[in-house]
Formats: C-alpha cells, sequence, structure tokens
C-alpha cells in the first residue's frame, strides 16, 4: 500500500472525520499542544542553559536534569498525543506538507542528540557536575540542543504556513 | 516622510510598508520568536513557582532560585515586549476588536504586575525561612494568571 493510500484510509476513518469536523476538537489539541510547550519548554531551556553555564550556575547539573526529568517526559507524552491526534485529523494534508516532515526529522534528530549527552558525557556528571563551567563535549551538546529546540519551534510553526 | 505620505495617498492600493502588513511569511517568523519567548518567559515563571511549591530544586532557596532565574525571566519579558506590539501592529484595528486579544492584554498586565509585586515579595531572602503560608496560594495564583494569558492568546488565532 502506498504512503497516499495509507494517508486517504486514515482520512477516512471516522475519528479523523471527527477530529477534523468538530466545532474544538482542533483548537483544543493546539491549546493543549502549545500550552505544554510553554509550561515545560522552560525546563528543557533550562537544563540546557545550566550544562553551557548561563543559568542556575550554583544548582548542581544532575539536580536540575533530574528534578525537571518526570516534568520533560509527562510533557513529552502530551506533545506526542496532542501532536499525533492534530496530524491524524487531516493525514493527507500534513503526509504532504515538507515542513511536517522537517519538525519530526528535527525532533527525531533532539532525542538521537539527548541520548547522546544522557549515554554519554552526562554518566560523569558526578566528577563535573557541581562546578559552574561544564566540560566542553557537555556544553557542546547543550548548545546543538538549545539550537535544535528553537529551529523545532519555528519549523512546527511553519506547518500552518505551508 | 512628506513624499512617503503623498506616494501613498496617491496610490491606497500601494503594499503598506510594515513589513509584518506587507508580506505574509513575516507573520509566522515573528511568532515563532514569539512562541520562544513565552517559553522563556513563561517556562522560567513555571520553575520559580514550582520551586515555591517544593516541587523541584529544594535543596536551594527559594531567594536563590528567584535570583537565579531573574534574567531570563526579563530576557523573555523584552522579547514579548518587542514581537507583541509588532505582531499587533501588523493589523491593529482588528485585534482591537478581538475579545481574546483585550482578555489577554488584561491577563498579561495583571500576571506581570501580580509577579513584580506578589511573587517578588515571596521569592525574597527574608522570606526563605518563613513557613509557606500565603506564598502558596501565591505561586497557584502565578500559574494561574499565566496560563490564562497563553490560553486568551491561543484564542486570538481561532476566532
Amino acid at each position: 500500500m502506498s504512503f497516499m493510500r495509507i494517508c486517504q484510509w486514515l482520512g477516512e476513518t471516522s475519528f479523523s472525520h471527527h477530529l477534523r469536523e468538530a466545532p474544538y476538537d482542533f483548537p483544543v489539541l493546539i491549546i493543549i499542544h502549545i500550552i505544554t510547550i510553554a509550561l515545560f519548554g522552560g525546563m528543557v531551556v533550562m537544563g540546557n542553559l545550566r550544562v553551557l553555564g548561563r543559568a542556575l550556575r550554583s544548582v548542581p547539573v544532575s539536580q536540575v536534569i533530574e528534578q525537571f526529568r518526570p516534568w520533560k517526559w509527562t510533557a513529552f507524552g502530551i506533545l506526542l498525543a496532542s501532536g499525533t491526534l492534530l496530524a491524524a485529523s487531516d493525514p493527507l494534508e500534513y503526509g504532504y506538507n515538507v515542513m511536517f516532515w522537517i519538525s519530526n526529522g528535527l525532533l527525531l534528530i533532539a532525542g538521537v542528540n539527548a541520548l547522546t549527552f544522557r549515554f554519554g558525557v552526562y554518566r560523569s556528571v558526578a566528577e563535573w557536575g557541581s562546578a559552574a563551567e561544564a566540560p566542553s563535549a557537555a556544553r557542546r551538546w547543550a548548545g546543538v540542543s538549545l539550537f535544535l529546540w528553537i529551529v523545532l519551534i519555528f519549523a512546527g510553526r511553519a506547518i500552518a504556513f505551508f | 516622510m512628506m513624499f512617503l505620505a503623498q506616494l501613498l495617498q496617491a496610490h491606497p492600493e500601494a503594499l503598506p510598508l510594515n513589513p509584518i502588513a506587507r508580506w505574509e511569511w513575516v507573520f509566522p517568523i515573528v511568532e515563532s520568536i514569539h512562541i520562544c519567548g513565552f517559553t522563556l518567559l513563561v517556562g522560567s515563571i513555571v520553575i520559580l513557582d514550582f520551586r515555591l511549591l517544593g516541587i523541584c530544586l529544594r535543596s536551594q532557596s527559594v531567594s536563590r532560585i528567584a535570583q537565579a532565574l531573574s534574567p531570563w525571566i526579563w530576557v523573555g519579558l523584552a522579547l514579548q515586549l518587542t514581537t507583541g506590539p509588532y505582531l499587533f501592529s501588523g493589523d491593529p484595528h482588528e485585534y482591537v476588536q478581538i475579545a481574546a486579544f483585550r482578555n489577554k492584554m488584561l491577563f498579561f498586565l495583571l500576571a506581570v504586575i501580580f509577579h513584580f509585586t506578589v511573587i517578588r515579595a515571596a521569592t525574597t531572602p527574608s522570606a526563605d525561612s518563613a513557613p509557606l503560608g500565603w506564598r502558596r496560594p501565591a505561586a497557584f495564583v502565578s500559574l494561574g494568571l499565566w496560563f490564562c494569558v497563553l490560553l486568551a492568546g491561543l484564542w486570538i488565532g481561532n476566532l
């Protein structure tokens, strides 16, 4: 089955019809999606800024990362669920929207980037986490992460423009 | 300026000079910066309110977290106070007629005033050792006000 057929099939399900046509489903999903970004995006940003030595310098890195982690995972779950529903509301529209795929690609890269930090330089956080200045490998990771999330916001907003 | 004014009067159908009203791609770009700005502004304030409520970063005193977050709250506020009015400038007559826009401005004003009065008082070093008391509801009010700002702001686009 081609990609086009899958999108068509998904778009014709009553579930997708409902999401597309009910008056409040779409705006409510968008609102949940963006408010979650605002409430918890700050934790991603502050985590990155801490590793860069630009914020919360007196708090050990491991504390910032560990204490924000459950909130970030909760937010990620909400974003993934609301994002999937938004995409399912009009699969033909989004399946052929280049910005939709660029956003997903960026999300994937940001995820891989986070995992390389988590299972890379972060494993030795006990040695460097209390210092205001993190090792250059960690700072490089944080810079890339911050950059990716900012680009992702632009790309995500641009989905509606294309 | 005179020349420009005459030119515009002579050609009422001419494209507006303000980039955001002239080219359709300017709006989503400025709006993206606005989204980054509120992520920074509201995100930092949420962390501060969470600390007040004892949800995170408990090993650090409230005043210390407030001090550490303060510059980023200012950066976020500066971003919002530049991008916001600029988004507004694209079609001011339209925005003032939208109830959600007027509500957003009201909530924004209340949230900012509340932050720099009540929340500031709740996060001074002298309050650190006192029991939480009134500072707990204050943190909830702050969270609620910023939530209303976001909600009303998002609703502008849905009308």
